[in-house]
């Protein structure tokens, strides 16, 4: 059964979403030069940008795997075979 | 520089890796004996990649050696700001998002081989192709180019001058070009695969060296409360506009380069595509996220090195691990063996992209379509080695003026994303305007460059591309599109 088609460009939902989370992988609204508390020696605002990142990653992986659906999927394992014969 | 590495085993270490590429190699030719007679079989592996090697054909191209070797001594010198080196990484995948999934099926649809084919196929527009080849000879060219001296470099700093600079080089570049001569994009993305795995597992190592011998991150914190509080501290106005500003021209630069496009043309399916950008999104926490710490580790370990100095933390940490006991030796060995095969492997992908923009986009379209795809392979393959062979002279014999002229890859590169990424959707997009949008965003980035001008902090990429971007849009709102060049958008581009 093929499913419908997914087109990530098409859904702005999307982007505004990325855009978010872009927007916050920058630390401007931190109070300049300020790096307290340090927790195991990193300071609070890199946590938070690590974290951010993270939530990037994890978003990516998201619409990755549910958003984008061009293809027919064929009844295929991707893991074999990574020679044509 | 004085390395645990010194003498025979700097040899040994690189005469091994050399090997294994090599039977890397052959065992690809062996296997495929029909890979020199299709464009698709050597360019493209036939496009048949699955998920493993995929993902470490992409790794080995987007992560190079300077990952390792320059990205630390970054961190060690403007500290916790070089966090950034995790978030482009990720943006590049991002940007994936803008043309991967439409320009996979087209690209499916059509054969296309080369970035070029695409834009070709899109605007049939001479002008357009010819300025786009050489565009992306000329960055590519430039890439090679940086690849080399690193390799130099990499070798001399981690042998500690026992394999002298060009010898390292010449070696290596032999055994890169035996490989990808025999096995094409198949050798390529299996030798990736190795350096890869060679990559991640030393500077996994590293770090935890670098933990137990160092003293690890809250030892490195105390120095900088201390001493150096800015490397610590939320960074300033500039700081920022500079974090912006690279997030974007990387993220969309890097998403274009030839040779990242063309991995998406020899994925095995969307499925397979769509799972190794998944890891790949993944992949900058485990390498320039380990990397920044190492980095970061080094700023209290090695206290006050000048900007000289600290280039060469990695390999001071690793030969001071390397002393400790014989599992952390052969974890270094890995290690700078995977380092130069990092280098290795980015500079095969572009010199393989290069070969085939020489075969499909010059030779094949203009100079003879007529000839046999075995003949256009080995066009490609004998200019890439008379490129390599200028390249290496240039890097021999540094030109004293106009040097910025071998900076210029980036800048240059990035110029087709307009014409490439709105192409993909958007049918009123007009040809002559894409075109100088292309021409004039190259000419604007590379004066800034060569004259040593920066406006504002924004890299100078980036200004070209707004430019480019500018006269792109603007110019396909004014002028309108003729009925048959829609009909053929419409055509490619309709879904």
């Amino acid at each position: 059964m093929s499913k419908p088609k997914k087109e990530p460009i098409k859904n702005g939902k999307l982007w505004i979403v990325f855009g978010i989370i872009f927007i916050l992988s920058v630390p401007w609204y931190f109070p300049k030069d300020s790096y307290q508390p340090l927790i195991l020696g990193i300071p609070y605002w890199a946590w938070i940008i690590i974290i951010v990142s993270g939530i990037m990653s994890a978003f990516l992986t998201y619409v990755f795997k549910y958003q984008w659906q061009l293809e027919e999927e064929k009844e295929e394992s991707d893991y074999e075979g990574d020679d044509k014969q | 520089m004085n390395s645990a590495f010194t003498g025979w085993p700097g040899v040994v270490i690189m005469v091994v890796y050399g090997l294994i590429m090599l039977g890397i190699g052959l065992i690809t030719y062996f296997r495929n004996k029909g890979l020199h007679e299709t464009l698709d079989e050597y360019y493209l592996g036939g496009r048949g990649l699955g998920l493993f090697v995929l993902f470490f054909t992409f790794y080995a191209t987007q992560y190079s050696g300077n990952t390792i070797v320059g990205y630390a001594p970054t961190a060690y010198r403007i500290g916790f700001d070089w966090l950034v080196s995790i978030t482009y990484f990720i943006v590049i995948i991002g940007a994936y998002l803008l043309f991967a999934p439409r320009l996979y099926v087209i690209s499916k649809k059509y054969k296309f081989i080369t970035p070029v084919d695409w834009l070709e196929k899109r605007f049939q527009s001479k002008a357009i192709s010819i300025l786009a080849v050489i565009l992306m000879l000329y960055g590519l060219g430039n890439y090679i180019l940086e690849q080399l001296v690193a390799i130099g470099l990499g070798i001399t700093g981690l042998t500690g001058g026992t394999i002298p600079y060009q010898v390292g080089v010449v070696f290596f570049l032999v055994i890169m070009l035996i490989y990808s001569w025999l096995g094409g994009m198949r050798s390529v993305a299996y030798t990736d695969t190795m350096q890869g795995i060679a990559l991640l597992v030393g500077v996994f190592i590293l770090l935890i060296g670098a933990i137990i011998y160092f003293g690890g991150l809250p030892s490195a914190a105390d120095y900088m409360q201390a001493y150096a509080p800015e490397k610590l501290g939320v960074p300033s106005g500039a700081s920022i506009a500079k974090w912006f500003s690279l997030l974007i021209l990387v993220g969309i630069g890097a998403a274009v380069y030839p040779h990242a496009i063309q991995r998406i043309f020899s994925a095995k399916s969307e499925k397979t595509l769509k799972r190794s950008f998944t890891w790949m999104a993944w992949a900058p926490f485990i390498t320039s996220g380990l990397i920044f710490l190492v980095g970061i580790i080094g700023i209290g370990a090695f206290q006050g090195l000048d900007t000289g100095e600290s280039e060469k933390l990695v390999g001071m940490m690793a030969s001071i691990i390397a002393t400790k006991n014989a599992f952390f030796y052969w974890a270094m060995i890995i290690l700078f063996g995977g380092i130069i095969a990092a280098i290795v492997s980015t500079m095969d992908s572009v010199l393989l992209t290069f070969s085939s923009i020489i075969s499909k986009d010059l030779y094949a379209r203009y100079v003879n379509p007529g000839a046999s795809e075995r003949k256009k392979i080995f066009i490609g393959k004998i200019f890439g080695i008379v490129a390599v062979a200028i390249i290496l002279y240039i890097a021999w014999h540094p030109p004293a003026t106009l040097y910025r002229l071998t900076v210029l890859k980036f800048e240059l590169l990035v110029q087709i994303a307009p014409a490439f990424i709105l192409g993909l959707y958007w049918k009123g997009l007009h040809k002559g305007s894409v075109f100088a949008g292309m021409l004039v965003g190259t000419l604007f980035a590379s004066y800034l460059t060569v004259s040593g001008i920066n406006l504002f902090g924004v890299l100078n990429g980036l200004w070209g591309l707004m430019l480019n971007l500018v006269i792109c849009i603007f110019g396909s709102l004014m002028f309108n599109v003729s009925l048959k060049e829609k009909e053929n958008a419409k055509e490619v581009i309709g879904m």
